[in-house]
């Protein structure tokens, strides 16, 4: 039986893996993950009106703010670049109408600059387009600046003075308590690590053994291959043989997710010769934050025992998920009935994905600590609040616990409605048959 | 030798297979009958171990079935049971590395039923390329790969054509002569007079009918005799005893109660102008079916 079991496994693996449908997605997200690595360098090969500065025209009716403004400039720098600025400042004498006259000007700003008795400076600004929220704050912040180093220079103030009062305060930040600094580190490092890395790789990875699972067991079944199949093999082994076969591809999955990245990050030094931390956080990885947020808390002391057991709480809920698959695949009759049973499933993952982003802004809430227990949610919500330090190593382990409890439940029970399901070709009177199955 | 040993069948209240016995000895193919809904797929299923039965025991050469002996099984079912998505190399490997066989041996097998059957050009087509004839040759072969000492046939003339068909008795009555037990279902009476010499007939999951062939219809009282030629419809019609007259083309059906009315029949018969046949005839098994269980079996 043991030779069937793996002639089993590996023809369910086979199905799978040796398909040019799994080579088609891999291959896709291979070039996914590698654009994601390189989407800086890939926006700026393809060029775009990004990379020209924005065009200012200044007239400095006040005579007194242009030098100023031009020095603020300097401390707005483009989100892909941090060496070039955002806007570039061009001194004017001349009109607005004459400047706008020009067709090379059409998308330049006109900015005006006028003393004024009450406010030191006030300033009119003219553009041909709607100027982007993002941007106006941006030159807001500018204009700003430059009137108050402005109206501190017209107070008379001693250039050291005025130098000093300019310097931004170098506040020294003293948390008393380590582990709410841990606590404060962490809804960054949530946000930046184990969302991208851990959380969303697990949901999708969840979502592939649930369909593989249901999708076999349903093609089974509804050719009636089944019949011949549990005439040879017991409902034990089969059942055991596609739990085991899809929590493999999984595994194979995730360890080319993980090779995936780590191409990504070698092409990202490769192609664009630079460090494999410098990837901006607007590509959706921001790895040097996630390296700094980790560096800089005391969670990397913690690490070593951190990731084993979150390790081990997915695997422990993959089989969980793949075992209740199995069960919900076995009772239906078609692979769309099994569709609609597989939802509320995924749906309550994705109740734990949402509780582990309100756990950073809800800290210390009782009702997510208690949902960090509960069965599927726990795989995604107790890393978070692990790492946020709101639950401990204990309860981390107790929430293993209870999974492993689960599975043991859903090897016991869902085993007996397994035997029944997979011959079972009506959805009349389903629940009264599946009952009469866990009771017999 | 498969014995069926008083299995009943009950789901929740209701009542699948009643107290149902039989034997089937090796070289034996054994015909079980009944329309839809009779106890026929219950029954197969208790055989190969699907089901348990709620009371009564199946064993095969006296060990209960289970699946350590499985694998000297084989089982068609009416349905198609091939994975559409394989091709037929893969298929064949699946279910006959299911039946306990190795790789090189099932190939082998294949390859000789594939040849058997004028099919060799499938070997590597997809299941659900071929046409709904030639899958069923596809899932007689993956049945039989084994060489199953059991053989359960639900409906294997399923979309054939009769050439087909032939193929299929020839092979099936090989394998009876090489000692293996077959249980076969048709809806097509013929096949079952044809094929086995033993029966049973299943209604609401109970035995209605059962033994060797030639004695059931020894026994089945009613006869039909055969006439070719001018005679008095109406006057037969009035002896007692004769249940019907109908022309079947240019012969004449005449359905008598007992042989002993035959004479009778003769009698009136021997009157009349040219006739060239008079034949007593057995009833068909679709005669005994239909009087048997009520309704006719398609």
């Amino acid at each position: 039986m043991t030779k069937k079991l793996k002639f089993l496994v590996g023809e369910s693996l086979k199905r799978k893996i040796k398909t040019k449908w799994f080579v088609a997605a891999n291959i896709l997200i291979l070039i996914v993950i590698l654009c994601l690595f390189n989407i800086d360098g890939i926006i700026k090969f393809f060029g775009g009106d990004f990379n020209d500065n924005q065009i200012i025209y200044v007239n400095d009716k006040s005579n007194m703010t242009y030098e100023t403004l031009k020095l603020q400039n300097k401390n707005y720098t483009k989100l892909l670049d941090d060496d070039e600025e955002v806007f570039e400042l061009k001194k004017t004498d001349k009109s607005s109408e004459e400047i706008f006259k020009d067709e090379d000007n059409k998308d330049a700003w006109y900015l005006t600059i006028n003393s004024d008795e009450n406010n030191t400076i006030n300033a009119e600004l003219i553009s041909d387009g709607y100027i982007n929220s993002y941007d106006f704050a941006q030159i807001s912040g500018i204009i700003n600046s430059a009137k108050q180093s402005v109206a501190l220079s017209l107070s008379d103030v001693d250039p050291v003075e005025l130098a000093k009062i300019s310097e931004s305060v170098d506040i020294e930040r003293v948390i008393l308590d380590e582990n709410k600094k841990g606590e404060e580190e962490g809804t960054q490092m949530i946000m930046s690590t184990v969302f991208p890395f851990v959380i969303l790789p697990f949901f999708i990875l969840s979502l592939f053994l649930v369909q593989m699972v249901g999708a076999e067991v349903n093609d089974e079944k509804t050719t009636r291959g089944m019949e011949i199949i549990i005439s040879s093999v017991s409902p034990k082994v089969h059942f055991f043989s596609k739990v085991i076969a899809s929590n493999l591809f999984v595994l194979i999955q995730g360890a080319l997710l993980v090779a995936f990245v780590v191409l990504g990050l070698v092409s990202r030094m490769l192609l664009g010769g630079t460090s494999i931390t410098d990837i901006p956080a607007s590509a959706g990885v921001d790895i040097s934050g996630m390296v700094n947020s980790i560096l800089s808390s005391d969670v990397i002391n913690e690490l070593v025992y951190i990731i084993p057991l979150v390790i081990i709480l997915m695997l422990v809920t993959f089989l969980a998920y793949s075992l209740l698959a199995g069960v919900l695949a076995s009772m239906t009759t078609n692979i769309e009935d099994f569709q609609q049973l597989q939802t509320p499933i995924m749906i309550i993952s994705l109740i734990g994905y949402y509780l582990a982003i309100m756990a950073g802004v809800f800290e210390g809430s009782l009702f997510i600590k208690i949902l960090a227990f509960f069965p599927f949610i726990s795989a995604i919500l107790a890393p978070s609040l692990l790492v946020l330090g709101q639950i401990g190593v204990f309860e981390f382990i107790v929430a293993i616990l209870i999974m492993v409890i689960v599975v043991f439940l859903l090897i016991k029970y869902g085993l007996k409605i397994y035997k029944v399901g997979i011959l079972n070709y009506s959805s009349k009177n389903l629940w009264k048959k599946m009952f009469k199955a866990l009771r017999g | 030798m498969l014995k069926v040993d008083n299995i009943t069948k009950y789901y929740d209240n209701f009542l699948a297979v009643d107290n149902l016995s039989f034997k089937v000895s090796p070289g034996e193919i054994f015909g079980l009958l009944g329309v839809n809904g009779a106890g026929k797929t219950t029954t197969f299923r208790m055989i190969i171990g699907l089901l348990e039965p709620t009371s009564g025991t199946v064993t095969l050469n006296g060990k209960k079935i289970d699946y350590s002996v499985t694998d000297n099984i084989g089982f068609l079912t009416e349905e198609r049971s091939l994975l559409t998505k394989f091709t037929v190399k893969e298929q064949a490997i699946y279910y006959g590395t299911l039946k306990g066989m190795n790789k090189e041996d099932i190939l082998k097998r294949l390859d000789e039923l594939l040849e058997k059957f004028g099919i060799t050009e499938y070997k590597d087509k997809k299941i659900k390329e071929l046409s709904k004839g030639n899958q069923q040759k596809i899932q007689f072969i993956v049945s039989i790969l084994n060489k199953p000492k059991l053989l359960i046939l639900d409906e294997p003339f399923s979309g054939l054509d009769p050439f087909n068909v032939e193929l299929f008795k020839k092979q099936i009555t090989q394998m009876a002569e090489e000692g293996s037990m077959i249980i076969f279902s048709s809806h097509r009476m013929e096949h079952v007079e044809l094929f086995c010499k033993k029966l049973l007939i299943l209604k609401n999951g109970k035995d209605v009918l059962s033994g060797n062939l030639a004695d059931i219809k020894e026994e089945y009282r009613k006869k039909n005799i055969m006439i070719k030629g001018d005679i008095d419809i109406e006057k037969i019609k009035k002896i007692p005893g004769v249940i019907n007259v109908e022309s079947k083309g240019l012969e004449y059906e005449v359905k008598i109660d007992n042989m002993d009315i035959a004479k009778d029949v003769f009698k009136v018969v021997s009157k009349c102008a040219n006739i060239t046949k008079f034949s007593v005839e057995e009833p068909s098994l679709n005669e005994i079916f239909i009087a048997k269980v009520g309704e006719t079996y398609d």
